[in-house]
């Protein structure tokens, strides 16, 4: 009687269907993130659930998010991707009732440990948005800001010029320095609000659909810029692109709600080459051929 | 909607192909017809198929590619319009093949023959008839089960191919005009190369179904037999 119970326990919480985000195939998975030599961290998330008052969004996702890689976001509209990443640097709790369950590490420090400052882990943290927001205040002025009031020291016009840089956008900008960040183009604002977060030199960039809003040129620059950025940083990125995160991911994690009112789950989570070619489970290649419900 | 008329175009490019192959095959009944009859008459009466296919494969090519263009193809999309290309490219090549061995019926239809030899031939060439219609069929119910069968059918192939081979070279007889001969050897050769293309239409097909490579997915398969059978 009793180990019969113990059997059927272990069988259900080995059902792959139960736990999406145990992976069968386990080969091209991430192990959990590695200091690199480098600065940037990785995260590690174990059994993340995220609530808007009683209303729970995101349920039970775990995932490795290596250093120096990006990894991108994807999934249906509501199923907690922006809410997900706003966990990754306590940007989601900002909201009243909102909270969070479970563990977030960024490399070996849990973030949402008693005593952890959520104003430094978003330093660590940056996070840049759907729609580019610039101060109304001058392009230098837009990357020092953020510098500044964090306590920045060193030299202001390297730190402005090398952001600048990383974000692809200093030679559009050079020579207008003192003219006002709302007087660039939409594309150009984006960038200038990456820089903007580059300043504060942040080990991990968070972005929410950084380019949904530009021509595809643009949207080319930004992804330019992704290649040079995960050198620097690690990179999670939300899009619902498929073809711009097919191109510049390394890893991505399917979002996906099994029926309505249902919270969010991570679906499948996998190296990209892996989730564009050839995905395990029906729901994501549904999905990404875009032949949905 | 555009998902909609992509699935169409693809079905419709299946069905395209399968066609075509089924043309490809039909001319490789008529290449043994002509063997075992010596009909020049039936032989000649394939010349021109090579050039046929070969524009019918472009088309089915440049298809794919304005596909890609537009429908930016991944996952079961891009395994399968991977894999239309990869068949059409081994019906045409099968086709431009049984041109070659048609022509060579054809010219030496009035040339002595190696009668030891020429049974092989025609035995290779029932053969490879069947394992390209047999691929064809594989990539057609996308019938995964039985890409293991066409192996095995290949292997008997490779075994009549060096068995024509050692007849080329060492012959048992003085029959069959140096002519034959030569044209002999090249047909052994042409034979074993329609019969790989139809094994690798089974292979892409798995590929197609498993996203695996011939190799290791028929392994998996078989793991998952030897699991089954435990239950
Ligand atoms: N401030 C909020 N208060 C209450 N519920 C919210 C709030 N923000 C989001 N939600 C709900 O949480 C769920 C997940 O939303 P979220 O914005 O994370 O989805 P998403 O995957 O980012 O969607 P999209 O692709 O449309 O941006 C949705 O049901 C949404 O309605
Ligand atoms: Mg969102």
């Amino acid at each position: 009687m009793d180990s019969e119970k113990t059997r059927k326990e272990r069988t259900l919480s080995e059902d792959p269907e139960r736990r999406p985000e145990v992976k069968r195939l386990q080969s091209r998975q991430p192990s959990p993130p590695v200091a690199t030599g480098s600065e940037a961290q990785g995260i590690t998330i174990e059994g993340l659930s995220a609530f808007y008052g009683s209303f729970k969004a995101v349920t039970d996702a775990s995932m490795n998010i290596q250093a120096n890689k990006v990894t991108a976001l994807i999934g249906p509209s509501g199923c907690g991707k922006s809410t997900f990443l706003r966990c990754l640097n306590r940007m989601h709790e900002v909201i009243p009732g909102a909270r969070a369950e479970g563990c977030v590490r960024l490399g070996d420090q849990d973030i949402y440990a008693k005593g952890s400052d959520p104003v430094k882990i978003r330093q660590r943290v940056g996070m840049v948005f759907q729609k580019p927001n610039p101060f109304s205040k001058s392009i230098y002025e837009n990357v020092a800001w953020g510098a500044r009031i964090n306590g920045y020291r060193g030299n202001m016009d390297e730190l402005v010029e090398r952001s600048l840089r990383q974000a692809a956008i200093w030679d559009e900008v050079k020579d207008r320095l003192k003219e006002s960040g709302m007087g660039l183009s939409g594309g150009q604002q984006q960038r200038l609000c990456i820089a903007r977060t580059l300043a504060v030199e942040p080990e991990v960039i968070l972005m929410d659909e950084p380019a949904s809003a530009l021509d595809p040129v643009s949207t080319q620059k930004i992804e330019d810029t992704m290649e040079e950025l995960k050198k620097r940083y690690t990179v999670v990125i939300v899009t619902h692109n498929m073809q711009q995160a097919a191109r510049i991911s390394d890893y991505t994690g399917f979002f996906y709600i099994e029926h309505m009112g249902d919270p969010g789950r991570l679906w499948e989570f996998d190296a990209t080459d892996k989730i564009f070619s050839n995905p395990e489970r029906k729901e994501t290649e549904d999905y990404v051929t875009g032949r949905f419900g | 909607m555009p998902r909609e008329t992509f699935q169409h175009e693809l079905d419709r490019l299946v069905g395209e192909i399968i066609s075509l192959g089924r043309e490809v095959e039909a001319c490789l009944g008529m290449m043994v017809e002509a063997m075992e009859g010596h009909d020049a008459g039936v032989a000649s009466r394939e010349l021109g198929i090579d050039q046929r296919f070969k524009e019918r494969g472009a088309e089915i090519d440049e298809e794919c590619m304005i596909l890609q263009a537009r429908q930016a193809p991944v996952a079961r999309d891009l395994r399968l319009i991977y894999t239309i290309q990869a068949v059409t490219n081994h019906l045409v090549r099968s086709g431009t093949l049984c041109e070659h061995i048609c022509r060579a019926i054809a010219e030496t239809a009035d040339c002595e023959r190696d009668p030891e030899l020429e049974t092989a031939l025609l035995e290779m060439a029932r053969g490879a008839r069947d394992l390209f219609g047999q691929g064809l069929n594989v990539f057609e119910d996308r019938d995964i089960d039985r890409a293991r069968d066409l192996e095995a059918l290949d292997d008997k192939i490779d075994l009549l191919y060096s068995e024509a081979m050692n007849l080329v070279v060492n012959p048992t007889n003085s029959d069959g005009s140096p002519e034959w001969r030569m044209r002999a050897a090249l047909t052994v050769h042409y034979l074993e190369r329609i019969a790989d293309h139809g094994v690798d239409v089974g292979g892409r097909t798995v590929f197609l179904v498993t996203g695996e490579r011939m190799e290791s997915a028929m392994r998996q398969y078989r793991e998952r037999h030897l699991d089954d059978d435990e239950d």
